[in-house]
């Protein structure tokens, strides 16, 4: 039960997911949820890897990364939105149509 | 049998977790759910034997970024229905069924992941039959500042420049 295949699935559910809410969600919040999805997939596509093909510890080196940097973009794209907020007043996607404040 | 168990659960979390912020139409749900997702894949790197990784998904998401994301939607006010389908202002509660289903479900989750964190740290042995030291943290140390030094000290760079740039970028201007 414990194999890559169960894992590789799991994986592409999480990938799945967070493609159609970056595809269908109006909500800036709501895509970056989307990212950190994605994010947790390929993280754990590594790990999988890691344990069931080649028993190599780079691979969990390569999921840290991973957290690591949707740690960064989480802090950064939420600063984006709280200040698009200022602007704005809004949250939604279709209403950031010009760069210019 | 115990593997399994824990494997079954931590999938089941995390794939309802993602069906839930797919499908789910309140923002502040989609945040909870997510954590549920995380959590179960915080299960799956230890069920594979990565318990470092492990406790740095469990430390890192659900300690930083869901809380992020959660003050993010509270400062947007993204959640507006505060009357339930009736058109009935809600009161506080101390939560339904459903919610102590989910509360339920990810503490045992939790606390699988937990206590397989512990158990290297926690088995006992017989007088001078140790067994040989089993987690990754010590491997993952060793290499992070031999072979990846480099990717090592470009994320701290990366780390420093995410944190001046949210607060510059979050800084409320005059003018």
């Amino acid at each position: 039960m414990v194999s890559l295949s169960s894992y590789l699935f799991i994986s592409f559910a999480l990938f799945i997911s967070g493609l159609a809410v970056m595809i269908a969600r109006k909500n800036i919040i709501a895509i970056l949820l989307g990212i950190e999805l994605i994010l947790n997939s390929a993280a754990l596509n590594f790990a999988a890897y890691a344990r069931f093909v080649n028993q190599n510890i780079d691979g969990h080196l390569m999921s840290l990364f991973i957290i690591v940097i949707a740690a960064a973009e989480a802090a950064v794209g939420l600063a984006i939105v709280i200040r698009f907020f200022q602007i704005k007043e809004t949250i939604h996607i279709d209403d950031a149509t010009q760069l210019q404040a | 049998m115990f593997e399994n168990f824990l494997f079954l659960s931590s999938a089941l979390l995390t794939l309802a977790g993602a069906l839930g912020v797919v499908f789910t139409k309140n923002l502040m749900h989609a945040c909870v759910l997510l954590l549920a997702t995380l959590f179960g894949v915080s299960g799956l790197y230890a069920v594979i034997g990565a318990d470092f990784l492990a406790a740095s998904q469990l430390v890192v998401y659900a300690g930083g970024v869901i809380i992020l994301m959660l003050f993010a939607v509270m400062l947007t006010g993204g959640t507006a229905d505060n009357d339930n389908k009736f058109g009935i202002e809600k009161v506080a509660a101390m939560g339904s069924v459903k919610t102590y289903i989910y509360a339920g479900l990810t503490v045992l989750v939790m606390s699988f992941t937990i206590l397989k964190i512990l158990a290297n740290y926690m088995r006992t042995f017989e007088p001078g039959k140790l067994a040989p030291f089993e987690s990754t943290v010590e491997e993952i140390g060793t290499l992070l500042v031999t072979d990846h030094v480099l990717a090592f000290e470009i994320s701290s760079i990366l780390l420093l420049g995410a944190l001046v740039g949210a607060a510059a970028i979050a800084r409320p201007r005059k003018g």
